[in-house]
């Protein structure tokens, strides 16, 4: 897994190398372990998951659990699974698209251009950061229903939009990665906002959008959405796999089940985002 | 003629710019700011959201906050301990969270394998974990299984006791030994801030570390004199994101009551009146960290 590259750079000494290897190993131990934990549970049997004390690996592993989900998901009324899984995913692309467009839009204007009020709505949205969003929901669901989006993906969606961690991240990284020259020296050229937006800022902040959409998917996807929803067949997926989990504690093993199932998108969007992520950053477009 | 073009030019970028911004300010306004403000307001008043016309207001002044401070008697201890917890938190995640990310940085093979694994607790720790943990015996055992393990054994104590009886023990010494004894819920809770700091030093021009190694620069060296202050943004970044998580997570003794005192008591005014004490106090704390860091943020033009 983690072998040291053959043509060592002359300055790294092989204890070094190894020394950090450790640490690596170490530390993603702990990392990894709620994982192995939650894969292990999902293969459970039922009176394995109650053994006290509790075990890390499974013994007799079983996809019962997995089965039971579906099964129960597809018995438990009209609406299908696959019903739910769509909700789901169209909030999780939709909001996340329109997260990162809207967001970085405000992002570039903010950390690139002075106009009246700019320092003043930067710091409004650093502040709005720190609130604790219970408080919000009674003022946020009044305001839905004022406009009429109760019951709609729309009061999922549209607030996601707007949500200060996107603009926050990326105005700083746009400030510290584009250099005001790139940007001059484009309109010297005669380009547009828009085009210097998608043509030059965009792509220097790759790594940037793709933190951002990790966040945001990672978000979404986990979106229980309750408070707005109220008709069945809108209803997302975590809150489908969190009533079948209610059931009692013979629910166990399917809810073990259903955390690994949930856990699959997003781990499966960060691998491929790191995997873009590498090297595409290698110079900022400018040589002094 | 010349000069005119160019107002106009000016005046279509600005437009230009305008637009750029308008969509979020319209959803911040709408979702955020008028939320805030009415939660302000509510703070003042005693809502009753069970009459039969919906949501009713009766204005009663600084008496939700006189309950906060002086009545309540969960919330100022809770409130404390929350600070202090924070204050042990906050910079281990920062160090930690940047030492990973250095490390993740180099050249290795299975790295992005080895990445994908310390994101893992991201993933786990929020949403649906969190959800189902009230209904699961999976995080509690979880919890106990850890805990079973690490009681029997612990080098740290071994320690402290050996610090604390050779006199040599100070309050530095404690903190550290607290930082130890966290390690695993320090290590769970940086994994975004390891992203942050990756996707900034990705940023950084190789051809930095090029010239400065021509010029005789060790790789120590470089890592102060490059590395550091590119990353100083992201450092501020981190610190806010940091204080952001750690105060917002649904978990903490403080946040349960304020959730409790919403949803079990139906106490509305009570619950906007807590939420701002600590908002304040946290707008404070991030107020005059930022103001510090900010003088010594490196932004490279």
């Amino acid at each position: 897994m983690k072998k040291i590259k053959a043509g060592r750079q002359p300055n790294r000494s092989l204890a070094g190398d190894i020394g950090v290897g450790i640490v690596l190993v170490l530390f993603g131990c702990f990392f990894a372990f709620p994982l192995v934990y939650v894969i292990n549970s999902a293969f459970k049997p039922l009176d394995e998951l109650f053994v006290f004390p509790p075990r890390l690996f499974v013994r007799n592993p079983t996809t019962k659990n997995i089965s039971d989900m579906f099964l129960l998901m597809n018995k438990q009324g009209v609406i299908t699974f696959t019903r739910y899984a769509f909700n789901s995913l169209l909030i999780t692309v939709v909001g996340t698209a329109g997260h990162i467009l809207i967001a970085s839009m405000a992002a570039y204007v903010l950390a690139k251009y002075r106009f009246p009020g700019s320092l003043t709505f930067f710091k409004m949205v650093t502040v709005a950061l720190m609130f604790t969003g219970y408080v919000l929901a009674i003022p946020n669901y009044l305001i839905m229903a004022r406009l009429g989006w109760v019951n709609t993906y729309l009061a999922l969606i549209i607030p996601a939009f707007a949500s200060p961690m996107g603009l926050f991240l990326m105005k700083q990284f746009m400030e510290s990665s584009i250099p005001d020259v790139l940007v001059e020296a484009a309109k010297i050229d005669g380009a547009r906002e828009g085009r210097i937006f998608f043509t030059i800022v965009m792509p220097l902040v790759k790594p940037a959008i793709l933190t951002l959409m990790i966040f945001s998917i990672q978000g979404l996807w986990n979106n229980v959405g309750t408070t707005y929803i109220y008709s069945e067949e809108l209803k997302t997926l975590p809150f489908a796999l969190r009533t079948l989990a209610a059931g009692g504690v013979a629910r166990t093993g399917v809810s073990s089940a259903s955390t690994l199932f949930m856990m699959i998108l997003p781990v499966v969007c960060f691998i491929l985002a790191q995997s873009n992520i590498v090297e595409t950053m290698a110079s900022s477009g400018i040589k002094e | 003629m010349a000069k005119a073009k160019r107002r106009d030019l000016a005046r279509g970028n600005a437009i230009a710019g305008y637009m750029f911004i308008l969509p979020f300010i319209i959803g911040f306004v709408l979702f955020l700011l008028i939320p805030l403000v009415s939660s302000l307001y509510m703070s003042f008043t005693e809502v009753d959201a069970l009459g039969k016309q919906g949501f009713t207001y009766t204005w009663i002044g600084l008496k939700n906050y006189n309950e906060v401070f002086f009545i309540n008697e969960k919330y100022v201890p809770n409130l404390l301990t929350q600070l202090k917890n924070m204050a042990l938190f906050v910079p281990g995640i920062l160090v930690f969270s940047f030492f990973m990310a250095v490390l993740l940085n180099q050249d290795f093979h299975g790295r992005t394998f080895v990445r994908a694994v310390y994101f893992l607790p991201v993933i786990l720790s929020s949403g649906i974990m969190v959800g189902l943990e009230t209904n699961n015996s999976l995080l509690s055992s979880m919890k106990d299984l850890i805990e079973a393990d690490t009681s029997s054994v612990s080098i740290t104590k071994t320690l402290e006791s050996i610090l604390l009886t050779g006199q040599s023990a100070s309050k530095f010494f404690q903190y550290v030994i607290d930082l130890v004894n966290q390690v695993y819920d320090i290590a769970i809770a940086s994994g975004i801030q390891i992203i942050i700091f990756l996707s900034g030093l990705q940023t950084i021009s190789p051809s930095m570390y090029e010239a400065a190694k021509i010029e005789g620069c060790t790789a120590w060296e470089s890592f102060w004199k490059i590395t550091f202050p590119m990353i100083s943004s992201m450092i501020l970044v981190n610190m806010v994101y940091t204080i952001v998580d750690f105060c917002t997570k649904s978990n903490s003794d403080l946040m349960t009551l304020i959730t409790n005192t919403l949803y079990m008591n139906f106490e509305y005014g009570l619950t906007a009146a807590m939420s701002w004490v600590y908002f304040v106090i946290i707008m404070g704390i991030l107020g005059i960290l930022s103001f510090i860091l900010t003088r010594w943020v490196y932004y490279y033009d």
